[in-house]
């Protein structure tokens, strides 16, 4: 609670602080007009920004990141997994929000996310991807942290339906009001959704100079799209994504791949004792010895050909010998 | 009956390759007519999903339910084609093509650069930063055409989306990194000059046996005879005093061990030596008168103690 009141005191100052670079007379009469105001902040999107319970440490960072990036969101605690997906609506009406985005985590290691609108339009489910947030050291921008941000949309969002439909709500959830109180005046980063094997690559870059040079802030994430429902959290199912496989059937495939290692195992050992030979591997033909002529009636006659046996015994060097043997080998 | 057997058994390791072999080619074929691509394919059943009908009509209907209408200044979305490739960044995938392929043909391995997954990840990204960039252009161009302010001005202290905490943690992340790239393009050069400078060292001994043949061979020639001057003595330029210098200490090892250690009979008398007179002189300096009884004698005991008590006192 305390911190909570600290931020807006923060940013209460800020504001101020906004007020004090605007060049103020040092006299005013009374004939004057009054400063300009700021304009008037006519489209009221608020976005509920959300996690399940289960989301594990980079998903958590990710919402702290899109949190902070986006002045027209309200935040929630945790929602328990006791209660369904559709109770997310009735906490978005609470806080008077009209878009919902839902962080969804599974196993501690997959991240899905709903974007809705409340009210009676669409949800999309989207599976997270190579989530790299803001703080990491590669991204090396900066930005102001409630200014408006461009959004930047592939070629292929104005192609499929689904796609066009994901471009408005994303172009809602994503753009900041115009006017909004919160929100900075300048305009200083970017944000671009591409498609690129069916899934959206999204990336914030930073405009460090208005003739195009870039540097990327983050966070990264590739959304790849499951199902668009007809109602927010329910609903019909308007479009499915077909080349869809869900983590856990891809971490089984890996694991049957594997499994073919020990099949293969014994196929092979099978193989090799199949492909032995069983008989003698130099074939001799005993009827060879018929015409040996004998020219020692003493010797021995031929014998065919028998392997030594290589494994000698040790002769027992300890041995006790009789006294005879001793005298016999003199 | 035997044999029989031994084929029976025989048949099953080569049934075993042919279906190898079957599979083989199959995969072959379907790789060169393009269907599988490099990188781990997954082998298996894919769960069976019931066909689905994509409600077409649905999607549209519900886009123009949530469409709003705004000016684009509320929305500031845009589609974008990515912007023509500069020509830095051209470099710089060119650079990373190359240094990929040295990598790939390190490793030996069997794909190709278009193969490879960590430059299509680089070609990849770039594509995304040209689409951001054409973003870029396009936005500010409009927002500009409606005066509204884009570029923060330098003495504008908001808060920003990172804490300058972290800023100074990137920074010194890039800095170090810097450094170590210094360091080793330091140490090869080091290493290049090294090489350098041995070739060098090289051709130098080189040149120096060759003039030495060469000057043996003048000489044998003025030698037997064939040729009569004996300019190719003085040919070359005249060396520096700096370069001669001997160490006095190899000019003495050299005198007495030189030449295979020659100069065990220097001691003793030879013909030579004995009839040599050269050292021996009448009379140096006839001038000079030999100095008869006290010449250059020492003062006495007194006097000495008198000159030592003279420098003690001025202490």
């Amino acid at each position: 609670m305390g911190e909570k009141s600290l931020k807006r005191a923060r940013q209460k100052s800020e504001m101020e602080t906004e007020d004090v670079d605007i060049e103020v007379p040092t006299t005013r009469g009374s004939e004057d007009e009054p400063l300009a105001k700021k304009g008037k902040w006519t489209n009221k999107t608020r976005v509920l920004v959300l996690c399940a319970r289960g989301i594990g440490h980079r998903g958590r960072h990710l919402l702290q990141d899109l949190q902070n990036m986006m002045p027209h969101s309200k935040t929630e605690s945790k929602m328990q997994k006791k209660e369904s997906l559709f109770a997310a609506n009735e906490m978005a009406e609470m806080k008077n929000c009209e878009k919902c985005l839902l962080f969804e985590g599974r196993k501690g290691k997959d991240v899905y996310m709903w974007a809705a609108n409340v009210a009676r339009g669409p949800s999309v489910k989207f599976e997270v991807e190579n989530i790299h947030t803001m703080a990491e050291l590669k991204m090396t921008g900066n930005c102001l942290r409630a200014s408006r941000p461009l959004l930047s949309f592939d070629n292929s969002f104005t192609k499929d339906a689904h796609l066009k439909l994901i471009k408005e709500l994303f172009v809602q959830i994503f753009g900041v009001p115009n006017k909004h109180p919160k929100s900075q005046p300048f305009y200083d980063h970017v944000y671009t959704f591409s498609v690129a094997d069916g899934k959206i690559w999204f990336r914030n870059f930073q405009i460090l100079d208005e003739s195009g040079s870039l540097s990327e802030i983050g966070p990264r994430m590739v959304l790849n799209p499951i199902k668009v429902f007809d109602g927010s959290f329910c609903g019909q199912t308007l479009w499915e994504n077909t080349r869809y496989i869900t983590p856990n059937s891809k971490r089984a495939m890996l694991k049957k791949l594997k499994s073919h290692k020990y099949q293969d195992r014994v196929a092979a050992q099978a193989a090799h004792q199949a492909g032995k030979p069983t008989g003698p591997t130099f074939h001799t033909d005993e009827t060879d010895v018929v015409f040996a002529t004998v020219e020692d009636p003493d010797a021995k006659p031929a014998v065919p050909y028998q392997p030594v046996n290589k494994h000698k015994k040790k002769k027992n060097k300890n041995k006790k010998r009789s006294i005879s043997a001793a005298v016999a080998s003199g | 009956m035997i044999e029989g057997e031994e084929d029976q058994l025989q048949s099953g390791p080569d049934e075993y390759s042919d279906s190898e072999q079957d599979t083989d080619d199959e995969l072959k074929e379907a790789f060169a007519a393009g269907l599988l691509k490099p990188g781990l394919n997954i082998v298996g059943e894919v769960p069976a999903k019931p066909k689905v009908k994509i409600n077409v009509a649905a999607l549209n209907q519900k886009l123009d339910d949530i469409k709003k209408d705004l000016p684009w200044v509320e929305r500031l979305d845009m589609i974008n084609a990515p912007a023509a490739i500069a020509p830095e960044l051209a470099y710089k995938e060119e650079v990373h093509s190359q240094e990929r392929q040295k990598d790939l043909r390190i490793n030996k391995a069997k794909t190709g650069i278009e193969d490879d997954l960590v430059h299509n990840d680089f070609k990849r990204e770039m594509l995304f930063y040209r689409q951001a960039q054409s973003a870029v252009l396009e936005g500010i161009q409009r927002l500009k055409s409606m005066n509204i302010p884009t570029k923060r001005p330098d003495d504008y202290f908001a808060q920003m989306v990172k804490s300058d905490d972290h800023m100074q943690k990137i920074r010194e992340k890039l800095l170090s990194k810097q450094q170590t790239q210094e360091k080793i393009e330091k140490v090869k050069k080091l290493r290049e000059l090294k090489k350098y400078g041995k070739k060098v060292q090289v051709e130098v001994q080189q040149n120096r046996l060759k003039e030495k043949k060469q000057l043996m061979e003048n000489v044998k020639k003025f030698r037997k005879g064939k040729t009569d001057s004996l300019d190719f003595l003085e040919g070359g330029a005249p060396s520096k005093d700096g370069d001669k210098r001997i160490n006095a200490k190899r000019k003495m090892k050299n005198d007495k061990y030189g030449f295979g250690g020659k100069k065990r009979g220097m001691k003793k008398n030879t013909k030579e030596s004995a009839s040599d007179v050269s050292e021996y002189r009448f009379n140096r300096n006839p001038n000079l008168k030999k100095k008869v009884g006290k010449g250059n004698q020492r003062p006495g005991k007194e006097r000495r103690k008198k000159m030592s008590n003279k420098n003690k006192k001025r202490k």
